[in-house]
């Protein structure tokens, strides 16, 4: 109750001439179900602008959107998405099209934004992720290193930098068993060429190409803090920040950490460079991520409006001038920091890394890969009977999903 | 006592346990013999995405659910058997381990790794919390009365703890070079890295539940003992009775309801032990029977679950927890028949 | 008093059984009060690898903010005292000013007006008089170690995190209360009924507690999430939606507990001896006039011990609380590990931290007003098997 008060306080504040306003008032009740990291924080804040307007930013959001929003009337008008989680929104038809709202209120998107299926625009894009090389500059530099371009370069570098004893471990890993893990394996499996399955929805993992990546993998490990299975995205964070590692492959999304004087050790030490390629002429060894908004098809036109407004006041140039560091925003206004260079340079690569494929598919095949991954990871089992782990795992899960007969 | 007066008073009370668990356990029961999958059909996609300046556009094949004229996916229902539990127990993979003599080849199939960690860190944690909780009850009870509710308070913290919150203080006290491990190090000359295999993970799982439940049970014991019987204590030791046998003979039959009491409690949470794999980022290494559960109906990012096989390892977990309380049952029902006649 | 002679202890086991009580307390509140250290530095001491660095905080010193030896000893002295009131005095001003039967309710509104009180004194009145008293006392006001409460305040007034705490406070009332008054008449019920059907009740709610609650919950989500569509034909048009309701929660949780609640219940029922309401019924009264005129009366201790386990899971709950509420809605635990998400930070981790001391902090109060109770509940019979 307050914090409405104070949003539509804020509001009325904003009616009267602040720099920041919003451009209507808004007086249909819009609700919002995202993710909860900085970004969404910034750009919900935003939103909020425009008066009734309430944002939820909820860790649950995987589990819970597909079901709100598939209610009738959907419990959300907003949905907070990437290019993983909307794919159960457009596989069931929960969310709508969205050409004539963006013909009526998007004049400020540029085309690269609008997510198009089959000719529909289906989300709005804000911003793009990927995992990146990101490095200590003072330790290269002290040691005379060349910025590796390729994973056998940062073997090598990664060797220079032990032999040296400047930090604990030359490497960081995002490699926590689960998620975290099996995504590392589709960057490197990705940038060693595989393909993950078949137009018969059939498994390609256990093919030369994960077999090159598990191998990678493992030399890298040796690089690693030894509890690289239990370390996620926030613990990498904070080796660097800590000073205790010189490289990861490090979401562009974390870049801004490194620089925060409250918590690093290491401010402006840290830059970032390309995600190194696995192979010789291959793309770079990461995907493509985007995150963005969709709007419920289960609500009345006249709400898909309001919330349709209210999200695009949320993606202004105002929002992003507020929050320039915390993503590699799409929207038009936003100015590269040092750290963003890598992600950009991993997106503008040519070849460039794929896009995390948004399939029924991919999901079976990455929780597959992060249960039945550690297993080689400790020692268990070996590389082969490892991917044919994988495969028996997805099969399974693929039959009892309906994919697969 | 008039059955009807009877039914008004548990009424209420069976009316939510039959809403709220017997239902959806039937549901679970149910789903455990069927599958429910949506049609789906495979169509040539074309997917625009953005590049940071550039869009890219595949065409691929994708499968995606049928929807009818409402716009929600069709499902077919379908009775299965046993097949899900086929598929979470693998059994010809068992045999062929058997047959193999290979422990580690059972060991690889998720159910049978949870099950066999799930067991022992029951079965570990039981006599601990046990012993624990009883030394506690007779020191507390032996120490002065002064510092007695100080030591209870204190004594009490670890079990009030909000679960989450206990298992993460603990964790950052290890993790990497968190204080403890560093003061381990200091101490041992050695680099030790406590989550980098599987046995230094299960001490600590375990040092963490019985951490959180031994004051539960210290507290009951010691409620327990304020009511030894003074008189049989004192002939015991006219009898010449020494302390330890004071302690077997007399006490311990004597609070003997409420170690069984504690035990039944905590082989029941001990077998759905699943914070500790969360809060101890274990999965690497080991699953617990409830975590395999979990795991299953987590939606991964395109919002599949694996609903039946959830629901299968949900009544497989029920019935490994009923096949260990049998005996404490047995006795619970001995003491039924012996109060109503 | 004296000990009878044979009843006296050896030195050496009295040593032992006061270093294991020693030993033991100190592994039951260190971590506890290590992540109260660290929720009052900034990130780089709370996770610095030099135990000295993380008490002392010398980057948290760095920035200004820190304690004087005067704040400390001061803080002590308060800290003693609230205690001591808390322990020793709490209990008779209950005693002397709830009116009969509502004790429970008196020790509520006690242990909140402490709480508040507690607060209003240490963080509201105590600081400013430091802060006269540092600028005067030379050396003894210059600070010594690093402290900081600005993720308290983070965390309690940017996050707003007393919405949830609002939240937690609808939903545990919520538990407790129905949980008991469902609870004690189950538990009276099964406790004076000696047919096969009470103790098949008993049988099966304890095979019911054992359901893993991950299977339970995953299937409460879509029928709340469709509730409104579902209950449409049978309600019209106020079905309500379930999802993001407390008192759905509530619900839930209420029957959770159920199965421990009248097991607890009735064993202490049992141990009420059976004449007492028997000759009630003699006089004439029914079941229901027994239970309220005889039995009510005397079934507070054991009420109130069940009463502060079904506070525990309310109060702790994870799992039901962050999957069927909302965030206007959501309760304290859930708010908090919603700071570990994937893309979290080290600041968040600190105020993270910061939450969990703050949440920690009524359950140290709850402990220290009803530690009696609860162990008197516990002896006088609530779990005799």
């Amino acid at each position: 109750m307050m914090k409405k008060l104070l949003l539509a306080g804020a509001a009325s504040l904003a009616m009267t001439g602040g720099a920041w306003a919003c451009a209507f008032e808004n007086t249909v009740p819009v609700s919002s179900l995202s993710a909860g990291f900085e970004a969404w924080k910034s750009v919900t804040e935003a939103m909020a602008e425009c008066g009734n307007f309430e944002a939820e930013l909820d860790q649950e959001f995987r589990t819970k959107q597909p079901a709100a929003f598939a209610a009738n009337p959907s419990l959300y008008q907003i949905g907070g998405v990437s290019n993983g989680t909307v794919t159960p929104l457009i596989n069931e038809g929960t969310i709508r099209p969205l050409d004539d709202l963006v013909a009526a209120y998007g004049e400020n998107l540029s085309p690269n934004q609008l997510i198009r299926v089959d000719g529909q625009i289906m989300a709005v894009a804000m911003m793009v992720n990927t995992q990146h090389l990101m490095y200590r500059q003072d330790i290269f530099d002290e040691l005379g290193l060349a910025v590796p371009t390729t994973w056998d370069e940062v073997i090598t570098v990664a060797e220079a930098i032990q032999g040296a004893g400047v930090v604990d471990y030359p490497l960081g890993g995002t490699m926590k068993s689960g998620w975290n893990l099996a995504q590392d394996f589709n960057n490197m499996f990705l940038g060693f060429g595989g393909q993950f399955v078949g137009d018969d929805s059939m498994p390609m993992i256990n093919t030369e190409a994960g077999m090159k990546a598990l191998d990678m993998m493992q030399r890298l490990t040796a690089f690693m803090d030894p509890e690289y299975l239990v370390s996620d995205s926030t613990y990498v964070q904070q080796q660097f920040q800590q000073g205790k590692i010189a490289m990861a492959n490090l979401w562009a999304s974390r870049g801004g950490a490194m620089d925060n004087e409250a918590e690093s050790q290491v401010v402006g030490l840290v830059n970032a460079a390309a995600a190194p390629l696995a192979m010789e002429g291959g793309a770079p060894a990461t995907t493509l991520w985007w995150d963005g908004i969709v709007i419920a098809k289960n609500i009345t036109d006249e709400e898909a409006e309001a919330a349709f407004r209210v999200a695009m006041e949320g993606l202004d140039t105002e929002m992003v001038q507020g929050a320039n560091d915390e993503a590699i925003w799409l929207i038009s206004g936003y100015e590269p920091n040092r750290l963003a260079a890598g992600a950009i340079a991993t997106a503008t690569a040519s070849p460039p890394p794929a896009s995390y494929p948004s399939t029924s598919q991919m999901g079976l095949m990455h929780t597959a890969l992060g249960n039945e991954l550690p297993a080689f990871f400790t020692g268990e089992r070996g590389a082969e009977d490892t991917l044919a782990a994988i495969e028996e795992a997805y099969i399974t899960a693929a039959k009892e999903a309906g994919i697969l007969e | 006592m008039k059955f009807r007066t009877f039914a008004m008073f548990v009424g209420p009370s069976i009316f939510l346990m039959i809403l709220f668990i017997a239902a959806p356990l039937a549901t679970v029961f149910l789903q455990s013999f069927q599958i429910t999958q949506p049609v789906v059909e495979t169509q040539q996609v074309e997917t625009c995405t953005p590049g940071f300046l550039e869009q890219t556009c595949v065409t691929e094949t994708k499968t995606v659910p049928v929807l009818d004229e409402f716009g929600n996916p069709v499902t077919t229902t379908e009775w299965v058997g046993f097949l899900s539990y086929q598929r979470v127990l693998q059994l010809d993979r068992v045999g062929a381990a058997l047959a193999a003599g290979s422990w580690q080849q059972i060991m690889a199939i998720d159910f049978w790794k949870a099950l066999r960690f799930t067991l022992t860190f029951t079965l570990l944690t039981l006599p601990l919390i046990l012993v624990v909780g009883l030394g506690l009850a007779v020191a507390v009870n032996n120490a002065a009365k002064a510092i007695r509710g100080q030591i209870i308070f204190v004594s009490l913290l670890p079990f009030i703890i909000t679960p989450v919150i206990g298992s993460l203080s603990i964790y950052w006290l290890f993790v990497g070079d968190g204080i403890l491990t560093a003061g381990l190090e200091w101490w041992l000359e050695r680099d030790i890295a406590m989550f980098a295999q599987a046995w230094t993970i299960e001490v600590l799982m375990l040092f963490y539940r019985v951490w959180h439940v031994a004051p539960f049970a210290f507290v009951i014991f010691y409620a327990g003992l304020q009511t030894v019987n003074q008189d049989t204590l004192e002939s015991a030791i006219i009898d010449g009775a020494s302390r330890w046998d004071r302690l077997r003979y007399v006490v311990i039959p004597h609070l003997m309801p409420l170690i069984i009491f504690v035990s039944l409690i905590h082989l029941m949470d001990a077998y759905r032990v699943f914070e500790e794999v969360v809060g101890f980022r274990s999965q690497a290494h080991v699953i617990s029977l409830q975590w395999l559960t979990y795991d299953f109906l987590e939606p991964d990012d395109a919002g599949n679950r694996a609903i039946s096989r959830a629901s299968a390892s949900a009544m497989l977990t029920m019935i490994g927890i009923v096949i260990l309380l049998i005996p404490l049952l047995r006795r619970t029902w001995r003491d039924h028949k012996g109060s109503s006649h | 008093m004296s000990t009878p002679k044979a009843l006296r202890q050896p030195f050496s086991l009295r040593l032992g059984s006061a270093a294991f009580l020693i030993f033991w307390c100190l592994i039951a509140a260190f971590p506890i009060f290590w992540i109260g250290v660290m929720s009052f530095k900034v990130p780089v001491d709370a996770f610095a690898p030099n135990p000295f660095d993380v008490v002392f905080g010398p980057e948290t010193r760095a920035r200004g903010k820190g304690l004087s030896i005067l704040d400390i000893v001061l803080g002590l002295v308060v800290l003693w005292f609230a205690a001591r009131v808390a322990m020793r005095n709490l209990s008779p001003l209950v005693a002397k000013y709830s009116p009969f039967g509502v004790v429970a309710l008196g020790w509520i509104a006690a242990s909140l007006a402490f709480g508040v009180g507690f607060v209003i004194v240490f963080f509201g009145i105590l600081p400013p008089i430091l802060g006269v008293l540092n600028g005067i006392a030379g050396p003894l006001g210059a600070p010594i170690i690093g402290l900081t409460t600005e993720h308290y305040q983070a965390v309690w007034f940017e996050n707003e995190f007393w919405r949830n705490f609002v939240n937690s406070l609808i939903v545990t009332t919520g538990v407790v209360t129905v949980s008991l008054t469902v609870g004690t008449l189950a538990g009276y019920g099964l406790a004076r009924s000696g047919s096969n059907i009470a103790f098949w009740i008993l049988i099966i709610a304890l095979i019911f507690r054992a359901l893993p609650h991950s299977v339970l919950v995953a299937g409460y989500l879509p029928v709340f999430v469709n509730s409104a569509e579902i209950l449409r034909p049978i309600l019209g048009e106020a079905a309500p939606t379930l999802y993001g309701q407390p008192l759905a929660v509530i619900a839930v949780l209420v029957s959770i507990n159920q199965p421990f609640t009248i097991w607890m219940l009735r064993s202490f029922f049992q141990s009420i001896p059976v004449d007492l309401d028997e000759s009630a019924r003699v006089d004439g009264c029914t079941h229901f006039q027994a239970f309220r005129w005889v039995i009510m009366p005397v079934m507070w201790p054991g009420v109130i011990t069940t009463g502060l386990f079904s506070f525990l899971l309310a109060y702790n709950d994870f799992l039901v609380t962050s999957l069927l509420l909302d965030a206007q809605n959501q309760t304290m635990v859930p708010g908090i590990v919603g700071y570990f998400n994937r893309e979290t930070t080290t600041t968040d981790q600190v105020e993270a931290v910061a939450a969990a001391v703050s949440i920690t902090a009524p359950l140290f109060l709850l402990v220290m007003v009803f530690q009696r109770q609860i162990v008197s509940g516990l002896t006088a019979g609530a779990v005799k098997g």
